[in-house]
């Protein structure tokens, strides 16, 4: 599966990328990550243009993103779990909720680039939780154009070592993920403990 | 913090790889993306396997041109991967 969308990539260039990104951010577990990587390896070879790449990789990105939003808003939290069985991942609906409203935009932010794997549900769950549709647009299309331009600048730099880079990528991100897990666990102790020294 | 230390580690064990180890030639890849990652002209790869590069960028994949010749793919590689070998140890001399 990720050799043809890799070929597709590779063969088709930008609308290739475009669509693929798009189905991605709807929920579909694919490799955007090395997508992004090889696509920045292709520019440094001549055989893509770096505008063409960012604009079509976000653009893919921001119109997936809109559609998970718009499935959250108007088909309600029925639909959502329903998608959630479809795609093989059940998640907790109230607990992706209550994520967008601690973290708010920087959470959309984030989730689009650093923590990807959360962002299909994020979107999701930004249009159940009734999260104001121009900020969610706004913090989108930042972060998708910013995760567009940093992983194909980095395949652009590493144009020759795509797939350890993809590895070393994939080590760093659980590696922050675990480091942010350990500070929210630690400061949700922290806060605990001082409320029940007051008590 | 395990999790930070455990990935951490191996994201830095494989930084520290990343200018020694060899990239794997891949089926989806073509050839000239093959030739860049491996630093040989692209020209000893068409030679190698007998076809001429489609102008101006040749985007046939590894597994297209293994297609278009009606050969296994993992055949293909193989000789790739032997073409690539020859040209890093050019004929009675040192291994580049």
């Amino acid at each position: 599966m990720n050799d043809q969308l890799l070929a597709a990539v590779s063969q088709y260039g930008t609308p290739a990328l475009f669509g693929i990104v798009a189905i991605a951010a709807i929920g579909v577990p694919l490799p955007i990550t090395l997508l992004l990587i090889v696509a920045g390896s292709m520019i440094s070879q001549g055989a893509m243009n770096l505008w063409w790449a960012i604009g079509a990789a976000g653009a893919g990105s921001i119109l997936g993103d809109q559609a998970g939003y718009a499935i959250g808003r108007w088909g309600g939290p029925a639909v959502v779990t329903r998608l959630s069985g479809v795609f093989g991942k059940r998640i907790s609906l109230q607990a992706m909720e209550a994520k967008v409203k601690a973290w708010g935009g920087s959470g959309i932010f984030i989730t689009r680039w650093l923590l990807s794997p959360l962002g299909p549900w994020i979107n999701l769950a930004s249009g159940t939780a009734g999260y104001p549709w121009h900020r969610f647009l706004f913090w989108d299309i930042l972060g998708e154009i910013t995760g567009a331009a940093i992983f194909i600048s980095l395949g652009w730099f590493f144009s020759d070592r795509v797939m350890s880079l993809y590895g070393v990528l994939g080590d760093l991100t659980w590696a922050i993920a675990a480091l942010l897990a350990a500070v929210v666990f630690g400061y949700l102790l922290l806060t605990y403990l001082r409320r029940a020294r007051v008590q | 913090m395990a999790g930070t230390i455990i990935f951490g580690s191996r994201a830095g064990r494989r930084v520290r790889q990343i200018h020694t180890a060899n990239e794997p030639i891949r089926e989806w890849m073509s050839l000239p993306f093959v030739a860049h990652t491996h630093h040989v002209p692209a020209a000893v790869l068409y030679q190698a396997i007998g076809v001429r590069p489609e102008e101006p960028h040749d985007r046939r994949s590894v597994r297209h041109l293994a297609h278009e010749l009606k050969r296994p793919v993992s055949q293909l590689i193989a000789q790739l991967q032997r073409a690539i070998d020859a040209a890093a140890q050019p004929p009675g001399g040192q291994p580049r």
